[in-house]
Parts: C-alpha cells; structure tokens; sequence
C-alpha cells in the first residue's frame, strides 16, 4: 500500500508581524517551518501504515527549504517529494490542489492521502475537499480513532454536533485535526536515518505539465482591496478638580459612546 | 549501532569548525547541536576577528551574514554625568577584509554549520547530547535521548556551559564564580540609515564598536554597544561573583548601563527586540582547561579559551584556532590510527603555535586588571572630572590638567594608588 | 528617554521560548537552600528564574535563557542545590538574533 501525507510549509504564527506603517503582514520576514497541524498528518500516515507498505511526502515549497522538512522525515517517511514553488506566483487553495493532485497521479498506485483539516497559515480548509475532488475520491474529513483493514478505513469524523462514526473504502483522502492523535518526537537516530532517505524536487511545469499560466487559472483569486481594522483612539481627557462634574463629562462621553445605555 | 569517525558536540565556531576541516578531509563526521537550529542557543557581542577566520575560510566575508565592518573601535569612561571617549577610526576605506565585523549569532552560526554540511559533515540540530559514552576510561561515543552513537574521536565543542567532561568524571577543574562573567544583552532595533548617520558611518556596511567602562551599578564588569544593520547590541558583562554580592539583578545593571546619558542618546528611539544572556569565562592563558584525553579533544570556550584584554574580547576566532589546532591532531592521529590521548596531544602543540595563544600569553598580565575594582568606579568618574575641570571655564580660576587630577582625585584613590594601577594598566596593555 | 525602559517580564516576552510542558529542565534540592546563607541564585539569574514561594526555592524554568550563571553562582557562592541540564534538543530558548 502507498501513502502519501501532504505537508505544508508553513509560516510559524507566533512570528507573525504587522507592520504598524502599512498594516501589511510582515510575511516576507515571518520565519517558515513545516506546520504544527502537519506533524498530526505526518503521526496519522505513520501509524496507519501497514507491514510492507510505504509512507510518501508530498509538499508544494521552495526547494531551497528541504532542510526543514528534516523531522518530518524523521518521523517515518520513506521519500519526500518537493514540488518546487520557487518561481511560482499563484497562490490559492484552487492551485495548490491542482498541483498536489498532479503530483499524486504522477507518483501512482496511491491509496490513501493524509491531509490536516486546515493548514497552520492559510486555514481555508478547501486543499482537501478541492484535492479528493481533482482525484474523484472520497473525502473523509475531521477523523479520529482511524484504522485500517485490508482496503477498509474506518474513523470517528469528529463533528461539531457530534461524532460520526464511518467505513470508506480506499482511495480516499483523510482530513486529520490536531486532536487525533500525539504526533511523535524522532529520536537521534530516526534523524540520521532520515538523513539517507531521498528528497526528490519536482518542477511543475517540467514534471507535472503544469504551466504558470494553467496554474494562475486555476488558482482564480484575484485581491480587491485591503483594509485592515485600525482603531482610532479618541484620546479625550477630562481635567479639574471637581471630580463630579469630572464624572459626569465622563459618563456623558460614555453614554454619547454608547459605551453605556442610560 | 550507528559509527562515525568524529561525532562533535555543539554548532558553535569550535564546533563547526572542527566538523568542517575533518569532513573536509574526508572523515565521516556527525554534528549534535542542541537548537533547533545553529545559532539559537547562543549569545556574543558579537564582533568577530577577521584574521583566524580568513586563514580558515578564505573570503568568508563574501558569503557570510555579517552585520557591518567594524572600521571605529571607542573606548569609553563612564562617570555618573560624563563621558571620556578614545576613538579609533580606520579611515583607510578600501580594505578587505576590516579587521573585525559586527554579528548576530542566531544568523551567522547558521552560516558556519552549513559550510561544514557542504564539506560533507552530517548537521543534526534539535538533539542534546545527553552523556559521553566510555569504555575502559576511553570515551567512545555519545548518547542523545537514548539513542547511543559511536565514533573513533569525539569533539567536545559545547561552549561555556560545557557538563559532560564533568558528568563522565573526566573534568576535576571547577568553575569558580570570581573567573566567570555573565553577559546580559538587549538588540534594539533602529532603521539602517539612523545607525549610519548617527554612528558617522558612510554607509550601512560600515559600524562602530564601543567598550565603556563605568556605570555597571558599581559592580566589576564593562559595557558594550554593537552597531549592526538595522539593530544595536548593547550589553553589560559583569563578574558573577560581583552581580551576587551587589544584589543587582543583571538586567537592573543592564538598564542602568543604558540610562547613562551617553548610551540613552546613542540608543534613542529605538525599539528592544530580544534579551538574552550567556555565561562567559574570562579565559587567560592561565586558566586554559583540559585540552584532550583517550579518544576526545576539548575545543573553544567548553575549553576556556578566550581572550579579554579589556579593549577587545575575543572568543569566537580563538575558538576557531583552537578547533582547527584540534583538527590538524585528529587528522595526524587517524594516520596513525590511534586516538588515545598521547596520539592528541599534537592539539596541545599545535594550538600553542598559533598565534592566537601567542597573543593570550602576551596578554596574561591584562588579567589582573579585570580584578581592579578602581577600574570599575573610580576611574571612570575621575577621567571624566579632570577633563571636565579642564574643559569648563567656570567662576573658579582654571586649574593646569595635574592640579586637576590631584583635587579630584581628594578621598577616592591615593597617589600612589593610582600609580601603582598606572602600572598595572601598562604592564597588561602597553609594555 | 529612548527604548523605554521594560519590565523583566516584558523583556522575557519578546523573546521566542519552544516549552518543553513535560519536564523541567531545572532541579532545586530544597535541603541545600535551607543551610544556604547568601542565596545568590535569586540575584544572579537574568531571567528571575529562581523565586521563594512559600519557604522554598523553586525555578520558572520555562523563562530561563540557558546562560549557565545560576549552576556557577550556586556551586561556589550558594550551597550545590542547583542541577541545570540542558533542556531536550529543540526545547527552550530559541534566539532570533542573539
Ligand atoms: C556577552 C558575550 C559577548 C561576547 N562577545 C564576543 C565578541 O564580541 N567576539 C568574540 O569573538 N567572542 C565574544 N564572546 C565569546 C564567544 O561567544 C565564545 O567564546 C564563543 O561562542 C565560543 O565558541 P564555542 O564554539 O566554543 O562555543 P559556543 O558558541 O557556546 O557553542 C557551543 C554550542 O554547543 C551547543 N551545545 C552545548 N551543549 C550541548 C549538548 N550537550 N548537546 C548538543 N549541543 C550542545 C550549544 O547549543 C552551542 O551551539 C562573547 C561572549 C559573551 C557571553
Ligand atoms: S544558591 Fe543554590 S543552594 Fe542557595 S538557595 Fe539558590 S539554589 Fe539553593
Ligand atoms: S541558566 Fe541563566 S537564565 Fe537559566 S536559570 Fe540559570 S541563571 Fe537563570
């Protein structure tokens, strides 16, 4: 059986600036790492796999950043694939399916494609269900308590009203969260190990027939306006010394406000 | 069982600079680094020393992240509402490489590790090496969270905060809190151009580099302001021993350091984007620790190698030469095949050539004047006085600089104390 | 004045720690503390690590910034009730520029 887990490099949110000046998103200074979500991808995939099969990555990222991915591999993968997104513009969850499901079909006789509920930056939750469609599987998504007999997955989909309890068979695309499962810590030897797995980088064009252009088509999205939320301070100040009238001007700010009904 | 023929411990210079000359050579090298990435544990000033560095890595200054060249060293007094400044500036613009760069450590470690991975070593960030493995009183590899790796020869390159020569029983030299310094350090950053203008630099490759004496909360230590590209490394070392008898916190000398009219203006308008803190050792060719033994080589500050002369404080390009000393001892030793202790002892011999211990040895009289706590309080205050006395035309008649000297100096320090620290000063620095 | 001065817990918060929520990294032997007369663990830590709560020494190990003083100072100015280990490869403090 072949699997693959699909990762993202991500950008690491506790990082992440506004710049005060433009209220832009400093993201071009905001460190990347594979994401928190992805280690659950990487954990879920890991844990499935049964004897004989192999566990493949699979990530859209610049090449330049195979080194991060040193502990995902670590944690049991037997290759990574890079689909180098170095000179590529188009962003959105539309083209990034797009090239994962190429990818996918590229790689062959895959069973079952791990993905995170939502991606640690972008959190659109659309890769998975816009990817299973591209593939003309079924999506099952939000899974917990997940096994695997013969070419029958069985999981817990953990919903908002509740769990649902379910059977697919393979292939399919699974959608994790960060409650399914404790991903794994690779000790120092999974690491040097990993070390001698091979990295394979893809260009979309030249591997996957994707041109820029088919790729900025299906990524469609086109950006209007940014606003940002800006809070203007009022900066009132009240001075005296007779604290009543003091508090009634205050209290009458407050109520012209709305800050408090009569 | 996993072997390699050196497994170091810890990216540092030492570090990363023994796994580059042995994977160079050939050897089958493995580097354990405790942070998640090189560089993210430590802490220095940091200005770097051209000189050990290019012999090492020729124009490492093209590649490498460095922040500005350093072409203006200051040294600066402190008195309470004074400052006494000798400046140096190298105007001679068109050198390379400047004899020293402004660096950040979290950004240039990285460097230095990823030219020891293009030499062929095997970088493994994010483990700490937990214990030295022995065999029959040799030391035979290491073991990181359970998992134990074997190696001929193991480096031990783990910096200032060194405990597994300690932990195998292979350390008898204590720490004392009177040889070790903490170093306490705010970046703060600025836009580019305000560094270049307000440092009198000519553009943003260009910096400046100043030492101050004085206003450390009376503790026994020294300041150091940093100019790098968009930020300014400010920090204050002071002698542990000191900090604790002063019931100072380290920060608390820190901010007092920067409320000094002199720095406050220096760092005016700028925005604290880390604090951060190391441990440092005060080196001397005295102190040296333990070099080598069956089957390792100690490296860099894990083997207290430093040099503080006051004006300048230099460990990373000791480390450097210390580690290429080591490598050159290792590579002899793996000819031989053997790398018992009598076969490492060529580290010893090789890091004495060097001349960064012939330097260490020039400067072993420098030591005693990091003891001199008139250096710390008096001095300062006093140098300011004098020229201030000299400078200010006031209602009292002017007096002639000695005259100056001799009223200000009234119930701080004797003549003849003076004159004896004049001449420690020129044993340590200038003769 | 310029770069306002900070508290010790704003300066702390500027810099980027990885927790390591399942063990200290730190260990305080209480027996030591209490013959221990000048306690310099609580001067010299950059980071306040070391506090007294309720008659005992105890470590905010998840502030500390690896500097290695604190192991020094209570070696040889305290009484030996400090053992500092390097926290788990990964964890801990994780400079920017440092
Ligand atoms: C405040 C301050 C200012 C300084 N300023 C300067 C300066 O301006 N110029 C200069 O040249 N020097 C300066 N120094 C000195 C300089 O920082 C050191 O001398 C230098 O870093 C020594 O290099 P090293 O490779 O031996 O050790 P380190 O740089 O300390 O490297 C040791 C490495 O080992 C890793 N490590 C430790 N233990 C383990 C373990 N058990 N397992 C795995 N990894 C481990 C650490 O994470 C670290 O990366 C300064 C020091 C301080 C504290
Ligand atoms: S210095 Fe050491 S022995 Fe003394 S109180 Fe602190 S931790 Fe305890
Ligand atoms: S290592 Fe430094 S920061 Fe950490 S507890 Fe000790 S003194 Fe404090």
């Amino acid at each position: 059986m072949k699997i693959v887990a699909c990762i993202k490099y991500s950008l690491t949110l506790s990082e992440l600036k506004v710049d005060p000046a433009t209220r832009e998103l400093r993201l071009a200074t905001t460190p990347q790492r594979v994401g928190t979500i992805d280690r659950n991808v990487l954990e879920a995939a890991v844990v499935l796999k049964p004897e004989g099969s192999t566990v493949h990555g699979l990530t859209l990222a610049p090449a330049g950043a195979r080194e991060a991915f040193r502990e995902a591999i670590a944690m049991g993968l037997d290759d990574l694939t890079i689909v180098d997104s170095t000179n590529w513009a188009a962003g959105g969850p539309m083209a990034t399916a797009a090239v994962l499901a190429a990818a996918i079909q590229k790689m062959g006789d895959v069973d079952l494609v791990v993905c995170g509920e939502a991606s640690d930056d972008g959190v659109t939750y659309q890769v998975p269900p816009r990817l299973a469609e591209r593939l003309g599987w079924p999506l099952l998504a939000y899974a917990r308590n997940i096994a695997l007999a013969g070419a029958t997955l069985t999981a817990d989909r953990d919903l908002d009203i509740g769990m649902q309890s379910v059977a697919c068979d393979l292939p399919l695309v699974l959608t994790v969260t960060q409650e399914t499962n404790t991903p794994r810590r690779p000790t120092l030897m999974d690491a040097v190990k990993a070390k001698k797995k091979p990295v394979v980088v893809w260009q979309p064009e030249a591997d996957l027939g994707l041109s820029a252009e088919a790729l900025q088509a299906a990524g469609g999205v086109t950006r209007i306006a940014q606003e940002g939320i800006v809070i203007a301070r009022k900066e009132q100040l009240f001075q005296g010394d007779d604290m009543k009238a003091l508090a009634n001007q205050l209290l009458d700010a407050l109520l012209a406000e709305h800050v408090v009904a009569e | 069982m996993e072997k390699f023929d050196a497994i170091v411990v810890g990216a540092g210079p030492a570090g990363a600079t023994a796994a580059y000359l042995l994977a160079k050579a050939g050897m089958q090298v493995i580097v354990i680094e405790r942070g998640e990435t090189p560089g993210s544990k430590n802490v220095s000033g940091a200005l770097l020393f051209s000189q050990v560095y290019s012999e090492i890595f020729p124009k490492f200054w093209e590649s490498a992240p460095l922040e500005r060249a350093i072409v203006g060293h200051a040294i600066t007094f402190l008195g309470e509402q004074t400052s006494v400044n000798l400046d140096y500036r190298d105007l001679d613009e068109g050198h390379v490489p400047h004899n020293a760069y402004s660096v950040l450590r979290a950004r240039f470690d990285p460097w230095m590790a990823q030219q020891a991975e293009d030499a062929g070593a095997m970088l493994m960030p994010g483990f700490t090496v937990d214990k030295l493995l022995q065999e029959n009183g040799r030391v035979v590899g290491i073991e990181a969270g359970g998992d134990a790796l074997m190696a001929d020869v193991v480096v031990v390159a783990e910096g200032t905060r060194s405990g597994l020569l300690k932990e195998a029983g292979l350390r008898t030299d204590e720490y004392h809190a009177s040889d070790v310094s903490i170093g306490v350090k705010d970046v703060i950053a600025l836009p580019e151009d305000v560094i270049t203008n307000r440092f009198q630099c000519l553009n943003a490759d260009e910096g400046v580099a100043y030492t101050c004496v004085g206003h450390t909360g009376g503790v026994e230590g020294g300041g150091f302001l940093y100019t790098n590209k968009d930020t300014l490394s400010v920090g204050v070392v002071a002698k542990i021993d000191a900090v604790y008898k002063s019931k100072l916190q380290p920060h608390a000398i820190l901010n007092e350091f920067k409320a000094h009219p002199f720095i406050s203006r220096l760092i005016a308008g700028g925005e604290i984007v880390e604090y951060s803190a190391q441990a440092i050792h005060r080196g001397g060719v005295h102190l040296i620790g333990q070099l080598y033994g069956d089957g390792y080589v100690v490296v860099g500050s894990a083997a207290r190698l430093l040099l503080n002369n006051v004006m300048t404080l230099r460990g990373m390009d000791v480390a450097v030469a210390s580690a290429a000393a080591a490598a050159k001892a290792i590579l002899a030793a793996r000819e031989m095949g053997d790398y018992s202790h009598t076969a490492l002892a060529g580290y010893e011999q090789n890091f004495k050539a060097t001349n960064v211990y012939k330097d260490m040895v020039t400067f072993k009289d420098t030591y005693p004047l990091l003891e001199n706590e008139r250096l710390f309080h008096v001095y300062p205050e006093l140098a300011g006085a004098v020229l201030g006395d000299m400078f200010t035309v006031g209602a009292k008649p002017s007096k002639k600089g000695l005259k100056a000297l001799r009223d200000d100096m009234r119930g701080k320090v004797s003549l003849w104390q003076m004159l004896m620290d004049m001449n420690q000063i020129g044993k340590g620095l200038v003769r | 004045m310029s770069a306002r001065t900070l508290t010790l817990d704003d300066l702390l918060g500027l810099d980027r720690y990885e927790i390591d929520e399942e063990q200290s990294h730190i260990q305080v032997d209480q027996s030591r503390c209490q013959r221990c007369q000048l306690q310099p663990c609580l001067t010299v830590c950059p980071a306040a690590v070391y506090v007294v709560t309720e008659g005992e020494v105890t470590a905010r190990y998840e502030n500390c910034l690896e500097c290695g003083t604190c192991q020094i100072a209570c070696d040889s100015g305290g009484a030996g009730g400090i053992t500092w280990r390097p926290p788990r490869g990964g964890f801990g403090i994780a400079f920017r520029y440092g």
